[in-house]
């Protein structure tokens, strides 16, 4: 009952900003109720802080620790962004960029987005998992063509296309799961439900599991944005309006991901971690590589952002890989820092963006004396997603890292030393291309002064956490990413 | 095994083999309406089989599938894309690197990929359904083949839809099918995706003035 509570908000919020023609009411409506939806998921969390493991309607629902986290992300994302939309959009609704009825229907996709995203985590099901999955996808290509100029149709058109064709291929490997598993369970109603699975998952044929997770791995890895199937992804982030684009990089990728975690850990009961696992390895790595040119030759600060958003999965998918406790846990940390320090500088690139009208990392100068917060927030969070010290991002890289090192596989120790390259370079690419719009002096035509109060409440929100997980990790948190380990190793 | 379910054994090899056939069609055919066709008369064949997986199993939920599917993916989802072809007034294809006479050979390639790949990996405990998973496995191939050499974007959407159909087969042929609730899920994604995609053909048409997915070359690095 409580889940499906947590399934209903986002619903009732998306019917209810429908009907509601003014922005002036329905920004009030939305920012309302993803913060009911926030605050609702805190309880939870104290729910799966106690018992570990909450069910709902005839186990149709099942939450532990590893959904948690998701779902933890995805609210507090959600409604950051939802109080950056009110401002951002309520910009461009001034400029003319398109007519207030189209917020109607901005409104409804960003809370059914939310509401897919929820149904991922929370079902037990994995073919519901999938349909969940391919039914984010459906609820944001209107959102990443919402402009419906002609990039962002191509964008939305790549992004539909690649991105269904992945997921398909991702039903093969349901299907092969549950065809080995009806071998064991017999019974058709749950003989797909994740909490039945991962009791008898040791009995389950090694050929089908195999190539079950091979065929998942590519499938949800394209929508996670692994490389090399990420190619939908920098045009989807760059042309989707900024909140969206937040969302994107900090929740919709980490919601793909946990689907190849849950298969993960089937996988790895059957046939123990080392497939699975390298398979993981190789595709995180590959990821961080890939974004590094991209990175350091970028022109679009947007394209900038999502190539490192294909660069951070990457780590994640590297910290289970290794698979030890430091590596699980990092991972875990690593997606909730990520999703925090992302989704904030896009609403900066987002505020930008407001100001300068332009994408073009040349044309900006200046931002320290057009959008003096903007630009302070944005090199506190620059200097967080390179992972420098103290900020958040440093300690998961560090722990994934040390995982990796520690292992004392020739394997992951070569990983390790390519990834600590990558993200040097990384480093380099980020400074150089971005202090550049935030220094120098701007061209005199541009007004000074911030464009709306809600993006800054939005991004001071975020700004709080960045914070607080440099200085300590929060005992919930704690509590959960442990948990998260004990899932995973137990498998 | 009964005489009727060796007779119906027969009658699923014989389906199974005239929708490769369909989609073999996709494969060579330019013109787009005798794409819809193929794809229809395929999705047509794949309710039969799932009709006669219903009618011999005696498993409620199938019918209901079979039903859906009906209802579905023979008339609506083919009506709506005579639809939009009619609404952006593109009749065929254009030739594109690879040609017809290739992309057949190529199919054939891909045909016996599949069947040798799917028999070294699952035994076939169940002779009812003997020969289909290869053939699934085919037709999911050759969609994905289609989608890679084709440039409108309504053959790309039937590319999809032979991936998805070459799935279904799968998912009956070695379960008798997804759970319901699953398969309800998934026929709900495949409308909205085949309509979202059929809006954006026709948005594309409008503004780029062609459906050819190679005039979408602007965002890049």
């Amino acid at each position: 009952m409580e889940i499906l509570t947590l399934l209903i908000i986002p619903v009732i919020t998306a019917t209810a900003c429908v009907f509601i023609k003014k922005h002036s009411i329905s920004k009030y409506v939305s920012i309302a109720g993803s913060f009911i939806a926030f605050v609702y998921n805190i309880f939870l969390n104290y729910n799966v802080y106690t018992y570990h493991t909450l069910s709902g309607l005839n186990s149709f629902f099942y939450l532990d620790a590893l959904s948690i986290l998701s779902t933890q992300i995805v609210t507090l994302v959600g409604f950051a962004a939802a109080l950056y939309s009110a401002g951002y959009m309520e910009a461009e609704l001034h400029e003319g960029v398109f007519r207030e009825k189209k917020l109607r229907w901005y409104y409804f996709l960003f809370h059914m987005f939310i509401f897919t995203m929820l149904l991922v985590c929370v079902s037990n099901n994995l073919g519901i998992m999938w349909v969940a999955i391919e039914a984010t996808t459906l609820a944001t290509t209107f959102l990443v063509g919402f402009y419906n100029k002609k990039p962002h149709q191509e964008a939305a058109w790549k992004y539909i296309i690649i991105c269904t064709v992945g997921i398909t291929l991702a039903l093969f490997g349901v299907i092969l799961t549950y065809h080995s598993a009806k071998g064991v369970i017999g019974e058709i109603g749950y003989a797909l439900n994740w909490s039945e699975l991962i009791t008898v998952a040791d009995k389950f044929e090694p050929h089908l599991i195999r190539l079950a997770f091979l065929f998942i791995l590519i499938g949800y890895g394209t929508k996670a944005g692994l490389a090399p199937m990420h190619t939908w992804l920098p045009d989807a982030h760059s042309q989707a309006p900024s909140p969206i684009s937040a969302l994107f990089s900090g929740v919709l990728l980490n919601c793909s991901l946990y689907g190849i975690i849950r298969f993960h850990i089937l996988t790895s009961k059957c046939i123990g971690p080392d497939y699975s696992g390298t398979l993981l390895m190789i595709f995180g790595l590959i990821s961080v590589l890939v974004s590094v040119p991209f990175i350091l030759i970028q022109k679009d600060y947007k394209r900038l952002l999502a190539f490192s958003s294909i660069e951070h999965i990457g780590i994640i998918a590297l910290g289970f890989g290794f698979g030890g406790m430091y590596g699980v846990y990092g991972a875990g940390l690593h997606a909730f820092n990520h999703a925090v320090v992302k989704s904030l500088l896009f609403f900066c690139s987002g505020n930008l963006f407001l100001k300068y009208k332009t994408r073009e990392i040349e044309n900006i100068k200046g931002a320290i004396k057009t959008i003096p917060i903007t630009a302070v927030i944005s090199i506190i969070a620059i200097f967080a997603i390179t992972g420098t010290p103290p900020f958040n991002i440093f300690v998961s890289e560090f722990m994934v890292l040390a995982d990796g090192f520690s292992s004392g596989s020739v394997l992951s120790i070569v990983f390790s030393s390519l990834l600590v390259i990558g993200i040097v370079l990384i480093f380099i690419g980020f400074i150089n291309n971005m202090f550049k719009m935030i220094f120098g002096s701007p061209t005199t035509d541009i007004p000074r002064g911030e464009v709306s109060k809600f993006t800054i409440a939005a991004m001071l929100f975020l700004l709080f956490f960045v914070l607080v997980v440099s200085i300590y990790v929060p005992p919930v948190l704690n509590e959960i990413l442990h948990n998260i380990y004990d899932i995973v190793r137990n498998a | 095994m009964t005489e009727q379910v060796i007779v119906s054994s027969r009658t699923i090899d014989i389906l199974a083999v005239l929708m490769l056939m369909m989609t073999i069609v996709l494969v060579g055919t330019s013109r787009l309406r005798t794409s819809i066709w193929a794809y229809a008369i395929r999705s047509f064949l794949l309710t039969w089989v799932s009709g006669l997986i219903a009618y011999f199993s005696g498993i409620h939920h199938i019918f209901i599938a079979t039903g859906i599917s009906l209802a579905l993916k023979v008339i609506v989802i083919p009506g709506f894309l005579f639809y939009i072809v009619n609404k952006t007034k593109v009749k065929t294809e254009v030739e594109s690197v690879i040609n017809y006479t290739l992309s057949l050979l190529i199919s054939c390639g891909l045909i016996l990929i599949a069947y040798y790949s799917m028999q070294s990996i699952i035994k076939f405990e169940n002779a009812f359904m003997g020969h289909c998973l290869p053939v699934s496995l085919a037709i999911t191939l050759l969609g994905f083949f289609v989608m890679i050499i084709r440039k409108k974007a309504i053959t790309q959407i039937l590319g999809l839809l032979a991936m998805e159909d070459g799935l279904f087969f799968a998912a009956l042929s070695t379960s008798y099918g997804m759970p319901l609730i699953v398969e309800l899920g998934v026929f709900f994604d495949i409308l909205v995706s085949v309509i979202i995609m059929g809006i954006y053909v026709y948005r594309i048409k409008e503004t780029f003035d062609s459906i050819d997915t190679d005039s979408l070359r602007e965002l890049k690095e």
